[in-house]
């Protein structure tokens, strides 16, 4: 489905151009297209970051230079020479290096003649491949449920499928012809007719159309093959043209140094990763204002204030504390303190009493000291008192001490009459 | 490309982070057995996992068996709330019963509370074995006579603010010393409550005005509005007792600083608040963390333009750091809330300030996570590329239970919901309704009015978006047992009705609303009568509409209880007399058509004609001729057509017939 899509856009650029430029023999441009994939497999060693940046170049040039031919009569001889070698699949790299060394020379200056001349009317063009890339994505984003797909697809396939893509292309191009983009015809037009030599600005334009087109899948065939060749030309291939991209707006840096250019270009790809891995935005960077193991410095801390309380206070009111069922309503109970508490405890409210052992309780004789007389009717009294005292649970220790004091106050006011009666 | 790029560093990290932990296990072993004194000694005989370890006793809160036994009840879509289910003949039916007996409950406790606090010499005994405090009545006077530091901590204590600035001015003139944090705690009584007594705690009518403003919406404003003129009245005064008295402090420390500008902030003296602190800072003392969350909480008031205000909550959060004050949720909270009001600012900032807080390990609670919702979401302004802030927020908080911590926190609920509601996004809504399900989260719905408010737009965004059956599911399990819904989400659910095409549910419908209270909403009646008179729809269910209609009927006739009485208009007659005839009961039909005469509302032409049709089918001449005569009285243009239709297809008597062309002339004469 993705790959559809991708075909899709690019007949349509593919159509843009071609009917923009009816001169060019579509079978040369199919010829020129199948031997390219030839050329970019043995590319996996990728001896430079721009190697593949300057195929597409080369390419782009090869169908341009179908008119003028006899400015370049040496590429061309090369690209045969290519050709041949790329079809025969031996010594191929060398043809690549060959290649390389003879276009990239040419095609330098070229580009930049191309840029000091055509600047005012390129930008407009620019723009318009900007709207184009736009409406790529939008189509994209309208199936994010593709992605997956795309990380399985085979590198090497679409050797085929890129052949029988520019069939289709130049078969619908010349279909396509009156439903063109008329701001791209009006564009390309006004910045060639600006120029000296019409017929050579407009290729050239066309030609940095094509690139737009080419190298996303240039890149994604030789991405797919060695990720650590990608990492190596971040590193490495840096921005050697830095001198002929800061004339250039930033869609066509791309293409330029690969290794910055795939983060930003890689529409499709680069896109979904995104949305894949877009980070949540609670994981965004923070203010670094503070240390995180910052010590506090301890102040006096009195316990609630008034300002503390107030903030619960309000809390409380704030949610919603209304018991939901009849257990609910137990536990509020029991926090205001309403209710008997569970775990049940018999002892509860007896706190002062725990630590008291029962002997205590029980055991009341020693405080039956000489106070009191050690025998007689006031003793077997008392000793009455100190066994019902025992047997008593409401009272705490203490207050059967209290109890056994009063009598021995009582029995000391009363020692006259005690005396008296000789008890 | 990326993707397998990044794929295989993951795989990377993964494995390097296996290779770690299995050094790791190979490390910890060797270390327990080294900290271990009892493996130290018999080294050859214990592995470490052989070891007993005997738990510790366990202690149970007091809560813990209740708990676990409430966690067992769910709630009974059929029962109405727990408060009302002492006594079924106080079943609340609408929401101002509603409204009402949750009123009288809790005012009859508060008035039990007042008498026992007024009268506490008639409540001394104490029958609770063992003593429960909470039952006794307070003490509300000062017990202490004397002028000592001991009765000013009492008055405090009782937050009698002007009780206790007297008492300090005597302490003051006597010569006697009082001590700091007495002191300090003067100023916070008298920051606090802005130099004011505090109105009584145990008046009725305080808990009264909160309650009041459960149900409608313009009441609530009223309400609203009436407490902002509450902090109006109550400004900071210049020169106030507390100022007063924080200037005789010889040497104020920092509590005695952030009582003074906690105060101002409460009370609005920004500029105020914001000269303190620099005062503060003259003086060589540091302000501690409530201090800060004041000042943050100030700073939108003293600027004017966004990115100012943001200079200088950031400054205030620097000289946090600076001077080594830890920040605390409320700070969070306090930053985030002041952004609300800085616009764009806002909305870049406020990421990044939920990302400090967390590396502070300070966690964001459901306030955090509303303020940073009002940031993105002003309300009635249109969306625009962040509908998935809503969906972030709900990542982060789906399946947590919150505990209340600020209080804002219960305002999440109902912001969340309005969001889905204004952005239409059913999806989020459903989350939103979990996330309430989860832990203790329903607690932090809020009040009986914020309750109403969710419930409300949560119902609204269901009949919107949803089918009627997913409707009508939701409705069986919201109401009325959480829900009374209002005049006007009934009206939507009524919408949603019709879009479905299940009219047939529309008897239903009008008992539910009959017990709702909204039998009298003339607009939703018409509504329901016009629903019903629409379209004709089987004979089962036109008989039902017949049912429901007189139902109406009746609704009309007897103005219960001094509700207010609806009036018949035209339309809603004659939608009423469509719905009869449409169930084939004309002598009902009749009836209702004499209404048109007494209520003084002239019928359609398009309904007598109905009605012709009707009577034709019976083959009742006199009634024709009746009819005719009605169309007469009431001058009706369309009136000889209907004489015609009754010449045409009746079988007249010749009396009939003088008398049709006799009506006839009359209405050739009026016209």
């Amino acid at each position: 489905m993705y790959r559809r899509l991708l075909i899709n856009i690019y007949q349509v650029r593919n159509g843009l151009i071609h009917t923009q430029n009816t001169r060019l023999p579509s079978t040369k441009c199919k010829e020129r297209e199948s031997f390219a994939p030839v050329i970019w497999a043995p590319c996996t060693a990728r001896p430079l970051g721009t190697s593949s940046i300057s195929f597409s170049e080369n390419k782009e040039n090869s169908t341009s230079l179908s008119e003028d031919k006899e400015k370049r009569p040496e590429e061309n001889e090369a690209k045969e020479e290519v050709n041949t070698d790329g079809q025969k699949s031996t010594e191929i790299s060398n043809a690549t290096l060959t290649l390389q060394l003879e276009t990239e020379p040419v095609d330098k200056p070229e580009d930049s003649k191309q840029v000091e001349k055509t600047k005012s009317g390129k930008e407009s063009l620019l723009e318009l491949l900007g709207a184009m890339k736009v409406e790529v994505t939008t189509v994209r984003k309208i199936r994010p449920s593709k992605t997956p797909r795309m990380s399985e697809r085979p590198d090497q396939e679409p050797m085929e499928s890129t052949h029988s893509m520019f069939q289709h292309a130049t078969a619908e191009g010349s279909q396509q012809q009156g439903t063109l983009n008329p701001a791209l015809v009006a564009a390309v037009s006004a910045a060639a007719s600006t120029l000296p030599n019409r017929h050579q600005a407009e290729s050239e334009l066309l030609k940095q159309l094509r690139k737009h087109e080419a190298v996303p899948d240039t890149q994604r065939r030789a991405d797919g093959q060695n990720i650590g060749h990608i990492i190596a030309d971040m590193k490495v291939g840096g921005r050697k043209t830095n001198g002929r991209s800061s004339a250039r707006p930033t869609s066509q840096i791309r293409f330029d140094d690969d290794g910055k250019g795939y983060t930003q270009d890689r529409g499709i790809t680069g896109e979904l990763d995104a949305v894949r891995r877009r980070k949540s935005p609670f994981t965004s960077k923070r203010l670094n204002i503070f240390t995180a193991g910052m010590e506090q410095d301890t102040l006096s801390v009195l316990g609630p204030t008034l300002w503390d309380i107030d903030l619960a206070n309000q809390i409380v009111q704030a949610t919603n504390q209304a018991p939901r069922n009849g257990f609910e309503e137990m536990i509020q109970w029991t926090k205001e303190g309403k209710l008997w508490q569970y775990p049940i405890n018999n002892e509860a409210g007896l706190e002062e009493e725990a630590s008291v052992p029962f002997h205590e309780h029980v055991f009341l004789e020693k405080h039956l000291d000489e106070s009191f007389p050690r025998q007689g009717p006031v003793r077997h009294f008392m000793e009455l008192v100190i066994t019902g005292l025992a047997k008593n649970h409401h009272l705490t220790v203490q207050q059967k001490k209290e109890h056994i004091d009063w009598f021995r106050d009582y029995f000391r006011q009363k020692d006259d009459v005690l005396k008296e009666a000789e008890a | 490309m990326a993707s397998s790029c990044s794929q295989a560093l993951r795989h990377h990290v993964c494995k390097s982070s296996r290779i770690l932990r299995v050094h790791l296990q190979k490390a910890w072993p060797n270390r327990s057995f080294v900290l271990n004194p009892a493996a130290d000694q018999q080294p050859a005989v214990s592995s470490p996992e052989e070891e007993i370890v005997i738990p510790k006793k366990k202690t149970w809160s007091k809560e813990a068996v209740l708990q676990a036994l409430a966690s067992t009840v769910n709630r009974d879509p059929t029962a109405s709330d727990y408060r009302f289910q002492d006594d079924p003949y106080l079943t609340p039916k609408t929401s101002s019963e509603f409204k009402l007996f949750s009123l009288s409950q809790e005012s009859g406790r508060n008035a039990a509370k007042y008498f026992i606090s007024t009268y506490p010499k008639y409540f001394q005994k104490d029958y609770a074995q063992p003593h429960i405090p909470c039952l006794m009545p307070e003490t509300l006077e000062a017990q202490i006579e004397e002028v000592s530091e001991a009765a000013l901590i009492e008055r405090i204590q009782m937050r009698k603010v002007k009780a206790a600035v007297d008492l300090y001015d005597q302490l003051q003139q006597a010569g006697t010393p009082v001590s700091l944090d007495v002191t300090n705690q003067l100023l916070d009584l008298i920051c606090f409550y802005g130099d004011c007594d505090p109105a009584q705690e145990n008046v009725p009518e305080q808990r009264n005005e909160e309650t009041e403003d459960v149900q409608d919406e313009p009441q609530t404003k009223k309400g609203r509005a009436s407490k902002a003129s509450d902090k109006l009245k109550a400004a900071w005064k210049e020169n106030n007792n507390a100022e007063r008295i924080f200037a005789l402090l010889s040497e104020p420390n920092t509590h005695s600083y952030s009582a003074l500008i906690r105060g101002m902030v409460k009370y609005g003296a920004y500029s105020k608040a914001f000269s303190t602190y620099t005062d503060l800072l003259n003086n060589q003392l540091k302000a501690d963390v409530s201090t800060f969350n004041a000042l943050i909480t100030a700073a939108p008031e003293v600027k004017e333009k966004y990115n100012e205000k943001w200079e200088l909550i950031v400054d205030l959060l620097k000289q946090m750091a600076e001077q080594k004050v830890k920040p605390n949720l409320l700070t969070l909270n306090a930053v985030l809330k002041a952004l609300r009001r800085c616009g764009t600012v806002g909305k870049s900032q406020a990421f990044p300030v939920i990302s400090e807080m967390r590396a502070l390990s300070i966690d964001p609670s459901l306030a955090s996570y509303n303020h940073l919702l009002s940031i993105f979401y002003k309300p009635g302004a249109p969306f625009q590329g962040q509908t998935d802030i809503l969906q972030e927020v709900m990542n982060e908080v789906s399946g947590k239970s919150f505990t209340p911590q600020d209080p804002d926190d219960a305002q999440f609920f109902i912001t969340a919901v309005r969001i889905c509601l204004d952005t239409k996004d059913i999806e989020q809504a459903y989350r939103v309704h979990e996330l309430l399900g989860v832990g203790e989260n329903w607690r932090l719905l809020g009040n009986d009015f914020q309750q109403n408010i969710y419930h409300a737009r949560f119902f609204s965004l269901l009949c919107m978006m949803e089918n009627i059956d997913v409707v009508l599911k939701w409705y069986r399990d919201l109401v009325p047992s959480v829900y009374y819904p209002s005049s006007n989400v009934m009206r939507d659910l009524l919408q949603a009705l019709d879009t479905d095409n299940r009219l047939d549910l529309i008897p239903q419908i009008w008992k539910d609303l009959k017990q709702l209270g909204h039998g009298n909403r003339q607009t939703l009646v018409e509504e329901l009568l016009t629903l019903m008179a629409r379209e004709k729809q089987n004979q089962e269910v036109q008989e039902t509409f017949a049912e429901c209609a007189l139902d109406i009927k009746k609704m009309y006739d007897t103005g219960d209880r001094g509700k207010v009485m609806m009036s018949w208009t035209a339309g809603s007659l004659s939608d009423l007399v469509s719905v009869l005839l449409a169930a084939q009961r004309r002598q009902d039909a009749w009836e209702i058509l004499k209404l048109f005469k007494t209520h003084n509302r002239v019928p359609s032409e398009e309904l007598l004609d109905k009605f012709l049709t009707c009577i034709k089918e019976s083959g009742d001449v006199n009634q024709a001729l009746e009819l005719v005569q009605i169309s007469a009285g009431f001058c009706l243009p369309g009136t000889p057509k209907l004489i015609q239709r009754v010449q045409q297809e009746f079988l007249l008597s010749e009396q009939q017939k003088s008398m049709l062309s006799d009506l006839e002339i009359q209405t050739f004469n009026s016209d």
